[in-house]
């Protein structure tokens, strides 16, 4: 793998793995298999690319995009606690509106960014260094900084709540919490992370489409699982640091694969789903693989 | 003082399978009252306790707790004047949670959660005391995840969890029942030394009805959601489990025919 790829996967890994950790706090923490990201990440994206080309500040552009997936996550949550939509259901409807809404928000399929500022444009300028150089650095101080956040909320009373939530509705309700209201505010928080992350990854790329959230949900629940594989989750701290290397080796998983060559047989992109299902599948049984070994030892 | 007014539940309401678990049922529990509930099964104990708890709503009559009309709270919002323990004693904890998270969930029933930390320092100190009167050496475990605890454990930090913080009520629902008679003697201890350390107000719905007549001060007895028979001391101390037998033979006119409960 060149240098090149390299940099590339470390900076897919944790671009994703913003995504990825919003992923984490609707299937492992709450309980909630969210599909609505598959729609939010694309979301994010078309927002902070349309706010862009309108020369609204990127910074900015990214925080609305941010909220915008906020909204989603609120409307899968109202569909669910309120109006008692079966929650797989919830996540597939707002889904499959949002495809729609994001085509709404571009005016079209899709955003170019070429030639307007992203994120990363004063940050360039003020270190005077190459666009694959600094995007790495800024999703990982991006990640660092959620992987505290995030560490700490789970620690305070309303994260306690919400892990409990997602545990024993039955005694989270009995201690006197609000338990609709916690599904609703994690989905809220996930769906941010998400559109945050879509958001991210057009400025990076310099383009927002419409089809970029198809299989979101897959790429995070592989980071999710691949990390929980290679780093015992017993504590919170460690469960968030794992998604986050979950989706490192999970980009570098791909790029290997990708690069694979017996005699002219070669991967290709469009392999890319059946590579995802055989990585997630080993990950899946690696326990057992363990524990087989340990028996024999 | 909980006080529940006429109150008539029905389960399937306009179907064929309706059924009518408690017909105009009214019932003043007093402070520190401790309430033994027997009855056979669908006799409508556990809906009882479930319509004071807040899971489940009645279609007629009116709910109170300290003269405040509780009816239509939903279940958080009761919560802070309700402390509950459940049949199944992993359904009063959270697995994943150390046992001292679990401590300050049940710390802040009743209270206002925010962006504080939810285990502080000066807290460690106090759920170390309260777990040291469980006597299971789990004041040494505070970061152990409570999924490792036992059953009996469990349901021994579910109790603790609620009485921490002190009830108008305690609910307890046959909170034994799925313990080995050691680990349930060791529960129903410590159920007592709760009871008389808080001084708590209690309703237990029980299986065994030695234990029934031995516990508390006063005994219902429900039969198709109807309390036939309540009882105090001083007139419940001198009652043997075949007097309860016999006067439900004479309320009924039939035979108590439920072999759970004469077995018990």
């Amino acid at each position: 793998m060149s240098f090149y790829a390299f940099l590339g996967a470390i900076e897919q890994g944790l671009v994703y793995g913003i995504m990825a950790l919003g992923v984490y706090i609707t299937f492992r923490i709450l309980d909630f298999p969210d599909l609505s990201v598959d729609g939010t990440f694309p979301l994010g994206a078309s927002v902070a690319a349309v706010l862009i080309v309108h020369d609204i500040n990127p910074y900015l552009s990214t925080i609305i995009a941010f909220f915008a997936g906020v909204v989603a996550g609120v409307i899968t949550g109202i569909l669910n606690t309120k109006l008692k939509i079966l929650n797989l259901l919830s996540g597939i409807l707002v889904m499959i509106a949002l495809y729609s809404v994001n085509i709404r928000i571009m005016g079209q399929p899709n955003t170019s960014l070429l030639g307007y500022d992203t994120i990363f444009t004063p940050i360039e300028a003020f270190f005077g260094a190459e666009r694959y150089m600094i995007s790495p650095v800024v999703f990982l101080v991006v990640v660092i900084f959620l992987v505290i956040a995030m560490t700490w909320f789970f620690h305070t009373d309303i994260g306690l709540g919400m892990r409990g939530t997602g545990d024993n509705p039955k005694m989270v309700r009995a201690q006197g919490i609000n338990h609709n209201f916690m599904v609703l505010l994690g989905l809220a928080f996930s769906n941010g992370l998400v559109a945050l992350s879509g958001a991210l990854v057009a400025q990076s790329q310099g383009s927002a489409d419409v089809n970029m959230g198809i299989g979101t949900i897959v790429a995070g629940l592989a980071s999710v699982i691949l990390g929980e594989a290679f780093l015992d989750a017993r504590t919170v701290f460690r469960g968030v640091l794992a998604v986050v290397l979950g989706s490192v080796v999970y980009r570098f998983a791909i790029a290997v694969a990708l690069s694979f060559r017996v005699g002219s047989f070669q991967l290709n992109p469009s392999d890319l789903n059946l590579i995802t299902a055989i990585i997630v599948t080993s990950a899946l049984v690696s326990p057992g693989i363990k524990k087989v070994f340990k028996s024999r030892l | 003082m909980i006080e529940l007014k006429n109150v008539t539940k029905i389960f399937n309401r306009g179907t064929i399978n309706e059924n009518v678990a408690i017909k105009g049922l009214s019932l003043k529990i007093d402070q520190y009252d401790f309430i033994t509930v027997i009855g056979s099964n669908g006799a409508g104990k556990s809906t009882l306790l479930n319509l004071i708890s807040g899971n489940l709503t009645p279609e007629y009559g009116e709910i109170f707790i300290n003269d405040k009309n509780v009816t239509n709270l939903p279940v958080y919002v009761r919560a802070s004047f309700i402390g509950q323990v459940f049949q199944d004693p992993l359904s009063g904890t959270a697995a994943s949670l150390t046992i001292e998270e679990n401590l300050a969930i049940a710390l802040k029933r009743g209270k206002k959660r925010g962006l504080g930390l939810g285990v502080k320092r000066t807290d460690r100190e106090f759920f170390k005391e309260q777990l040291s009167k469980l006597g299971l050496g789990l004041e040494n475990r505070l970061k152990d995840r409570v999924g490792l605890l036992s059953g009996g454990q469990r349901q021994a930090v579910t109790l603790l969890m609620a009485t921490l913080v002190k009830p108008e009520i305690l609910l307890l629902d046959e909170h034994t029942a799925a313990l080995d008679p050691k680990t349930a003697a060791k529960i129903i201890e410590l159920t007592e030394y709760f009871v008389d350390e808080y001084k708590l107000t209690v309703l237990m719905v029980t299986h065994n009805m030695r234990q029934a007549l031995s516990l508390g001060n006063r005994t219902i007895m429900m039969h198709e959601g109807e309390i036939i028979l309540d009882v105090r001391s001083p007139e419940r101390d001198t009652l043997q489990v075949k007097d309860l037998l016999e006067m439900f033979a004479r309320v009924r006119g039939e035979e108590l025919v439920d072999d759970k409960l004469l077995l018990a």
